[in-house]
Formats: C-alpha cells, structure tokens, sequence
C-alpha cells in the first residue's frame, strides 16, 4: 500500500547507550553501527548506501568514522535536519532502496548535544538567543489558556516517561525508583511552566538502522530469527504558511505539520491511527506528547489531557507512547534520536522489548520535530 | 546573490527609507539596533519605535521579520511599519540569569512572550519585567533591549516588548 516502487524492511538495528558521560563520537558512531550489522548478520561491505547524521560534529565526521567500520567504497552522504536528522537518515536510506538504487542500506546517527552550549554566546544578532526551552513553554502557557490543561498534567507525561525507561538499558535516565508527579515539579524551574525532569535529557548517543529489500529481509530473517518488519510508511514536510506564523529563528512551527504529515503517512499505509499498536514523538517537553496525541488524531482535539488521566498513553495502556522514555528520559543525542525511535519500535514489533513490550505490537509510528521546521514520519509495521 | 540581495538588510524599498532601522538624533546617541532591518527608529523619541514587516500585496499578507519575497506566493513584497502596540498571544519566563551574551545581574531570568499585532504577524521576543507583569491578552510596545556594546559604548539593542501603561493604550 506504500507509495515505494518496491516494499523496503527495516533488518537490523542497533544503538550505543544515550548517556551523559562525555563518551566520544567515534565510540558512539563505532558501537551503534556495529550494534545495527550484528543484529541483521551483515557487513559493512554489504551497505549500497550510507546516511550519517550528526549536529555538532566535525566536518567529515561520517566518511572519517565509516573507515572504522571498513573501506567498502560505498557512498556515503551526510544529512542534517536538525532534531530530525536521523530520521531524514532514515528517510533517505528508504528512499534508495525503494528507489532501485540500493538493495541495503544504513542509516547511522551519532552525537553529542552538550557540544551545542554555545547556543546565543558564539554570536550576537537579532535572531536565535532565546533558549529553545523557551519555545516549548511559550506552547504551554498558550495551551493552560485555551484548554484548561494544568502543570500537574505535564508532569504526569514526564513522570510516565520517565518510569518508562527505568529498564531501558539504552536510556540517558534510568530512575532507580518510580519517579512521582511530585518530584517532576518540585525539579528546578527551566521556563514557567516546565521543569528540568519535564525536559528532554540531552547527552550523548548513538543509533543506527539497516533498511534493505524483500529478498534481503527474508534472508536476514532465516538466519538471525528475526520477525520481519516493513516500513509501511515515510512522510516528511516543512513549514507551509499558517495563521501567526512565527519567522523569527528557530521556533516550535506550526503544529499542523504533524498533522499534514501523518494523514500523508496514514494514507500510505492505508491503515489509520486506530490501528497503531504504539507511538514514538518528539516529546522535548511535555507539551509536545499532549499536543501530538491530538495532532495525530489519536484522540480530537481537547481530548489529550483525558488520555493522560486515564492512563491511555502509558505503557499498558490503549496506545502507549514514548514506550522507551522518549527524549525525556531515553534521552536526545541530536542526529540519533530519530533511529533510536526506530530501534525501539522494532523491538517492540519483534517481541523483543522485555519489560517494556506492547502486547500484541503490529504496527507503531515515528515522529520527529527538526527546529520545529520539518516533521518526519514513519509507519513500521510487523510483515 | 544579486546586487538586490545584498541590499536587503540596508533596509531598502518599499515604503521604509534608507537608514531606516538605524537609531539616529539626540537621545539615542547611545543605543542603535544590533542590525538594520529590524526596527525603526524615529528622530524624536517621544515617538514609538516599531517593527518592521513586507508586506505582500498579492497575499496580503505582512510577515516579520522582513522576507525577500512572499512566502505564500513568491510575489515581491514591500516594507511596511507593524502598529507600534499588539496583544499577548503567549509568554513564558526562562529561569536562567543569561540569554546569549546578556547578563541578568538583578533578576534570576527573562521574560518571552510571542505578541499578535495588528497587521497579522506574531512576533516572538524578549518581555521585559518580571512573571506576573503580564498575562495572555495584555497590550504590549515594542522597546529597545541592549545585547552587545560598540566598540564606542554604544549600545547595540535587538527589541523586546513592554507591557503598556493606561494612557499609552
């Protein structure tokens, strides 16, 4: 039902654990990639294509860390879409396959966000000094306006996030007892109305996923044992014009992207939101989970707040979202963050995700946010 | 990049003249805008400052800051003056004492607030004053707010907003 020329499946993925601890790139890109080949049984030499993606990197960071890996002559093309840089990765490593150009290739994130402090300081100008922590509340507030939404409610997402990861081996937060809404608001103010265990951890990571043919896919099936996975669909949109559009540096964007974008990815799979089984979203703040239930009509709009109460969106829940803690607590690298999104729901439709498994996982979406400029989408589902 | 291009942030065309952005008379020797383009500055200063938009007449459209041409339907747009007073869409207050370069000395953080003027743009900036000053729906001006100094001690401002007394509505 895609609009592919011809299906394309997601065979390996892999990730090197988002952390805080100043780890180098090259471990991160090495570790991941590595991780990703040794999950689908292939080489590195086996890749017809490969998309780094990294924010803060050096340049050539993606040809100088792909000779670890090996010299395959293989292209290899570096992508950056913001926050949405390994999901545009992932986007254009689908994109050959399906295209005819690859039967396999790789698309590899890895980064470091705490080498973006100097975010405002390195220059002075008109635009692009505020902290985009800010962004996300200025959403806030304009929500607790219109739709009566409370800070407790923030902090309950926060809070379902963060428990979320408390086994995810992969995660930046690993809380050793179950976090409370308590403690998510009584954590230090960032901007009125979030506090720092409502933002996204960011820190180090890498990720990395593997896309390749059928006939590939059966093949990496029989041998590791792996359920196959498809990815049903992959949209991606910028900005179009929309009443109060903000122009001004980076901002959040229209939320109607996320909106536009999944309807296109809904109709390609051909199926709709009721048939998910689990979502991944840019939740930064809070702000973003509660909006991005309605925006990907999960639920009407209004209705989000509902959704958390009654604990819909939690794992166990009737559609369970940041099943891996998302960028709250799994964490946000930059260039990564995207395909750990993809790793998690891969294990989730294998089988494979431990004590963090949907029941019966079929079908599970992906979304990411780039400077609130872009959002891409993907649908995977189990073949 | 064409000639016209470059010319882009002199503040050219349209119904802004040359020089418009650049503070300029008696009384604001010591502040001018970080970059032309931006903000007009009026001679007098019992004058209100105000931004400056394009304005597309196909679209009719006004967008902030200045485009090079219509985003909705790439058709040329002109500079026009935003009101110098609009309405509170949204706000927050960062709690970090630091935005960029800008120290806080005397306050733990900053004020943002995106702000709806008139024309139709929502313009996201710096609020002055402290949480509780301002809510979603109050009337805002648009005022100078220092980023950096010249090398002469001048000055050099973006703007910011700042609730509206009363008579000022």
């Amino acid at each position: 039902m895609t609009h592919f020329a011809r299906d394309v499946y997601v065979v390996g993925v892999g990730m090197h654990p988002f952390n805080n601890r100043d780890t180098k790139m090259r471990d991160l890109a090495f570790v991941s990639a590595s991780a990703a080949l040794k999950d689908a049984g292939l080489r590195f030499f086996d890749m017809d294509a490969v998309y780094t993606g990294y924010l803060t990197g050096q340049v050539m960071d993606g040809l100088t860390y792909a000779k670890d890996l090996g010299l395959s002559g293989a292209p290899i093309t570096h992508v950056e879409n913001a926050s949405a840089t390994g999901s545009t990765a992932f986007r254009e490593a689908i994109l050959s396959v399906a295209g005819g150009a690859s039967e396999v290739a790789m698309a590899w994130g890895f980064d470091d966000l705490n080498n973006l402090t100097g975010v405002g300081v390195a220059r002075t100008d008109m635009e692009g000094v505020i902290l985009p922590a800010a962004f996300f509340a200025l959403w806030g507030v304009r929500r607790m306006h219109d739709r009566g939404t409370t800070v407790e409610t923030f902090a309950k997402i926060a809070a379902k996030n963060w428990n979320q990861a408390r086994d995810n081996v992969n995660a930046q937060r690993q809380a050793k007892h179950e976090v409370t809404v308590e403690e998510v608001l009584a954590s230090r103010a960032i901007a009125h109305p979030f506090t720092s265990k409502m933002a996204a951890a960011t820190g180090g990571g890498g990720a990395c996923a593997i896309v390749a043919t059928k006939e590939v896919a059966e093949r990496v099936s029989a041998t590791t044992g792996n359920p196959m996975v498809r990815v049903a669909a992959a949209a991606m949109e910028t900005e179009q014009y929309t009443e109060g559009h903000i122009f001004l540096g980076a901002t959040v964007g229209p939320g109607e992207m996320t909106r536009t974008t999944a309807r296109k990815a809904y109709e390609q799979w051909g199926y709709g939101p009721k048939d998910l089984s689990m979502v991944q979203v840019h939740d930064a703040f809070p702000i973003e989970e509660l909006l991005y239930y309605e925006l990907l009509d999960i639920c009407a709009d209004g209705e989000g707040d509902a959704l958390v109460h009654d604990g819909a969106t939690a794992l166990g829940g009737r559609i369970p979202f940041s099943t891996d803690g998302g960028l709250i607590a799994r964490g946000h690298p930059g260039g990564p963050t995207g395909l750990a999104q993809v790793h998690e729901t891969v294990l989730q439709l294998r089988g494979q995700a431990g004590s963090r498994q949907v029941e019966n996982a079929r079908a599970g979406l992906v979304q990411m946010m780039g400077g609130g400029s872009v959002c891409v989408i993907h649908i995977l589902e189990r073949a | 990049m064409s000639g016209d291009e470059i010319d882009f942030w002199e503040g050219k065309g349209g119904a802004v003249e040359k020089g418009a952005g650049i503070a300029a008379g008696e009384g604001n020797a010591k502040r001018r805008p970080l970059e032309p383009g931006y903000i007009d500055v009026p001679e007098n200063p019992d004058e209100p400052l105000r931004l400056i938009a394009s304005y597309s007449t196909e679209a009719d459209t006004y967008y902030f800051p200045r485009r090079y041409r219509c985003p909705r339907t790439e058709a040329p747009v002109e500079d026009r003056l935003l009101s110098p007073v609009g309405t509170i869409y949204s706000w927050t207050y960062v709690h970090f004492a630091s935005m960029g370069r800008v120290k806080y000395a005397e306050s733990d953080g900053y004020g943002v607030a995106q702000v709806d003027f008139p024309e139709g743009p929502r313009v996201q900036g710096v609020i002055h004053g402290v949480m509780g000053d301002w809510e979603i729906g109050m009337k805002v001006k648009v005022v100078l707010h220092p980023v950096a100094v010249d090398d002469d001690g001048t000055e050099l401002c973006s703007y910011a907003f700042q609730v509206v007394s009363g008579d000022e509505k």
